[in-house]
């Protein structure tokens, strides 16, 4: 043995004596005991759902203690941000109408997620559907009665169109589509602005926005006064479950996000399984931004788009990607967004507080995923 | 310190109900090379982890040197002297060696300066190579290491930590035969200078030479610690597989027409260099053949080649049923053909481990329509299936159809791909390494099953280094070295001649006129 070695060894002797002296010591003494951390294999769907419970409780309860400390009194907090918000007839239907795009965009991040594309590219497809809409509307195509759904279908059109460049780009040339997506959200917002400030600009009062659409190009109301988009959207939320809990492509896209290399080799045609999720993603994303431009603004505005994105990709990531999940979390977001209008009224909370709410809840629900793969216990 | 160096009793551990160890003691003294010997899934893994701090038991109590201990994770082990050598290596690949010695913060590598460390650590890490004979560049980045390399600097890494209580989990089971040997020998000598060595393995035979003790496990317990030297194979045998008999496969030849054919099959390597060189061979109806050769010599590019795994850069593959030659084709299309493939790297290419086991059993059929149009799958139909599958194959372990496929072992992940693969009867089976990792038992069902498919009249082609397999099995065998296929054989084999056909060639061949 060389003298290094030699010494490496007597090293070790060391520090083996050290720890030996260390436990016996904590022996006789009184300790709190460690924690000690270990991977767990596999968690269990009730663990799983506890968990993300717990975690969204955790954030509404740090974000409470937050509005109180800002002023909301502590006895009026449920009343204003629950029974306010959900049982005052105008309050809910404000709660739905800004549900149903929630909604679309959350599916759409949802099924890009499902085949690993981050799609961050929402708000440019958004824009894409709605310069598509105004388009149609613009040109006066089709008879009157057809309108709308020509809108909606130019709409999808242009906003698939738009999202298979990122789509192409990745495939082709593996460009990451996450720089790719989120860039060309720029390109797209000029585009809009270049038409609105041109081409687009409404004649009548010279603002740059588009002129108004015509009643029939708008969405109409339905029974209970609600708005169709909350149609439209309870329609794509029905689709995107049946087609992930029963259509071929559902088991094709679970291989797909769990190993594509797998999903090769087995056959599973990946390159086209991902082209389908992605234009359906941007497809989704491009129908919100028509059912805003039609349902809510009544012409294409200068900031339609704004925050949705985000919105959207919070919304599949709360909900694990699940179509089912995404509907209910997006009723809670806009749930989430008129309690805050309503408290920026009357206690001059300022309209960031509602960021901070949304930010909480993801922080915590995203912090719980530890919990699920990990076992933490007390070593006494 | 008295007593042996390290000491588990009574070790009790589950996990979600699944009871993984029960009652499990072990001992390993200093200067011994102590083996745990048991079959996939006995929980010979688990044990150690329980050792080197990543899992604490549910009960029973871990020794050090005779006295107890309490292990809050791997880093309070390594301050015992304990250290592990894992299955899949646990060195971040990016790094250099000595980035790597520096990261675990202990041993002779640590100073307070990261530069000072750097340099200490290497100094360390030349000397514990220098001592065990290897050469190592203390610089040089993990991802550009052989797999017998990267498993050298694992044991050094231990080593300078100060280990004086090694554990190696399967570590001859990703070698070729001579870094085997050459690891365990080293083992030997480490264990001669004091150091205590535990070997885990299923291998009977590095177990009868090398090992001084060896416990043996069987379903989550110890069942025996014996003197391999003084314990027949048939006992050892018996020990681990309990008392159930081994089926051995028999050899009923009906051969018929070429189902496929390599012509002149060529796969360049990154570097442009050939993997394969022109093979040519062909695999008919109702035989099995055999694909030879030491480690590296393109048999495995050959077999990922006709998986339609790796491009083919020239020559063709055809398919009788084809009826046409099928260069660069796609998995999917291979297997519209009635192709069936059991690759070596099951989690990369047969299985999708966080998918339930019912997922990776109906993705071969759901691809066929088998399971309903592509609107509309019949979930009821593929759970039924699946379950009857699991059963027909004998996939132990599987405790809901929802299971992860990752929490099989690996001789029942083996024989779910087997199920799902054997499952519509192909006429062309492409195996690579199919025992490889598994235990006797094990082994013997994927044996049984080839020579299954081999009967009902599909080609097969067995890709193995393991020449005791090919031997056993085949029908014919073709030998590769240096990417080319230099000898055929036929039944009955000479094992001598097959020996020096895989090594003769080794050097770079320019006797091109010897292919068949």
């Amino acid at each position: 043995m060389t003298d290094q070695a030699m010494s490496d060894q007597a090293m070790s002797d060391r520090a083996v004596d050290r720890g030996m002296t260390a436990a016996a010591g904590e022996r006789g003494r009184f300790r709190l005991g460690r924690l000690n951390v270990e991977v767990r294999r596999e968690a269990g769907a009730a663990w799983r759902a506890f968990l993300t419970a717990a975690s969204v409780a955790l954030g509404l309860g740090l974000s409470a203690a937050i509005l109180v400390a800002a002023g909301v009194p502590a006895a009026n907090l449920v009343d204003e941000l629950l029974v306010q918000t959900l049982f005052d007839g105008q309050n809910l239907h404000a709660v739905l109408f800004q549900a149903a795009p929630l909604m679309l965009l959350g599916l759409a991040a949802a099924m890009a997620f499902r085949v690993r594309f981050w799609n961050l590219g929402l708000e440019g497809q958004m824009i894409f559907g709605g310069i598509g809409a105004t388009a149609v509307s613009l040109a006066g195509v089709g008879p009157e009665s057809l309108r709308l759904p020509m809108m909606g279908l130019a709409a999808i059109v242009f906003g698939m169109a738009w999202t298979s460049v990122p789509l192409l780009l990745k495939l082709k040339v593996g460009v990451n589509e996450i720089i790719s997506t989120l860039l060309l959200n720029y390109v797209a917002m000029n585009l809009l602005f270049h038409l609105l400030y041109g081409a687009w600009k409404d004649p009548r009062d010279g603002f740059p926005h588009s002129p108004a659409f015509a009643p029939f190009e708008t969405l109409p109301t339905i029974a209970f006064d609600l708005s169709a988009a909350l149609v439209v959207a309870l329609a794509a939320v029905a689709f995107c479950v049946y087609l992930l809990a029963r259509s071929r492509a559902a088991i094709y896209m679970r291989f797909v996000e769990a190993s594509p290399s797998a999903a090769r080799a087995l056959g599973v045609p990946v390159a086209g399984v991902t082209i389908f999720a992605v234009l359906l993603s941007g497809a989704l994303a491009s129908l919100a931004g028509f059912v805003i431009v039609s349902g809510q603004e009544g012409r294409l505005t200068q900031s339609f788009f704004h925050g949705y994105g985000v919105s959207g990709v919070l919304i599949a990531f709360l909900a694990r990607s699940n179509p089912l999940a995404a509907a209910i979390v997006a009723t809670l977001m806009a749930t989430l967004y008129v309690a805050g209008q309503n408290l920026q009224v009357f206690y001059a909370i300022p309209g960031a507080m509602v960021q901070l709410i949304q930010a909480l809840v993801v922080i915590c629900v995203a912090a719980s995923d530890f919990l699920v793969r990990h076992r933490v216990r007390w070593v006494r | 310190m008295t007593g042996p160096a390290l000491s588990l009793r009574g070790v009790e551990k589950s996990f979600d109900g699944f009871a993984a160890l029960k009652d499990a003691s072990f001992a390993v003294d200093a200067g011994e090379v102590h083996a745990l010997l048991g079959e996939n899934g006995a929980g010979k893994s688990t044990l150690m982890n329980v050792a080197c701090g990543l899992y604490a038991p549910d009960a029973g109590e871990v020794l050090v040197g005779g006295a107890p201990v309490r292990l809050s994770g791997p880093r309070q082990a390594a301050e015992l002297g304990i250290g592990m050598v894992h299955q899949h290596f646990k060195l971040v690949r990016p790094f250099s060696i000595v980035d790597n010695v520096v990261l675990q913060g202990r041993g002779a590598g640590r100073r307070a300066r990261y530069g000072a460390s750097v340099e200490a650590a290497a100094e360390a890490i030349r000397a514990q190579g220098a001592a065990l004979g290897f050469s190592i560049d203390p610089h040089a980045r993990v991802d550009t290491l052989s797999v017998a390399e990267q498993q050298r600097v694992e044991i050094v890494r231990a080593l300078v930590a100060g280990a004086r209580i090694l554990i190696l989990d399967e570590p001859t089971a990703v070698l070729a035969v001579s870094d085997a040997e050459r690891l365990l020998e080293t083992l030997r000598e480490l264990a001669a200078r004091g150091t205590a060595i535990v070997l885990i393995t299923h291998k009977l035979a590095d177990v009868r030479r090398f090992a001084d003790r060896v416990t043996v496990m069987r379903g989550g317990r110890t069942v025996a610690t014996v003197d391999p030297a003084k314990t027949e194979t048939a006992e050892l045998t018996r020990l681990t597989v309990g008392d159930a008999p081994l089926s051995t496969v028999g050899r009923t030849s009906r051969v018929g027409r070429r189902r496929f054919e390599a012509i002149d099959l060529t796969c360049l390597r990154r570097d442009g260099a050939p993997a394969v060189d022109g093979a040519s061979f062909h695999v008919r109806a109702g035989e099995i053949y055999g694909l030879a050769g030491v480690s590296g010599n393109g048999q495995s590019e050959l077999a990922e080649a006709l998986m339609g795994l790796r491009r083919v850069d020239r020559g063709a593959i055809q398919f009788e049923d084809a009826g046409q030659s099928v260069e660069a084709a796609s998995p999917s299309r291979l297997r519209a053909y009635g192709a069936a493939f059991i690759p070596a790297d099951r989690y990369s290419y047969a299985l999708a481990g966080g998918l339930s086991v019912a997922d990776n059993y109906a993705i071969g059929r759901v691809r066929r329509g088998d399971y309903g149009p592509v609107g509309w799958t019949r979930r009821g139909t593929i759970r039924s299936d699946a379950a009857a599958a699991v059963e027909a194959f004998d996939v132990q372990g599987v405790r809901s159809l929802d299971q992860k496929a990752a929490l099989l072992s690996g001789g029942n992940a083996q024989k779910l791909v087997i199920a799902r693969e054997f499952g519509g009867e192909p006429t062309i089976v492409v195996a690579q390494s199919p025992s490889r990792g598994l235990d006797v038992r094990a082994s013997a069902a994927v044996h049984g099953r080839l020579a299954e498919a081999r009967d009902r009249g599909a080609a097969v082609l067995l890709v193995s280094e393991d020449l005791d397999e090919v031997t056993a099995l085949a029908d014919r065998i073709g030998v590769m070295s240096g990417g080319k296929l230099v000898a055929e054989f036929e039944a009955p084999f000479d094992r001598q001649a097959i020996g020096r056909a895989m090594v003769d060639h080794s050097a770079p061949a320019h006797d091109a006129a010897t292919a068949p």
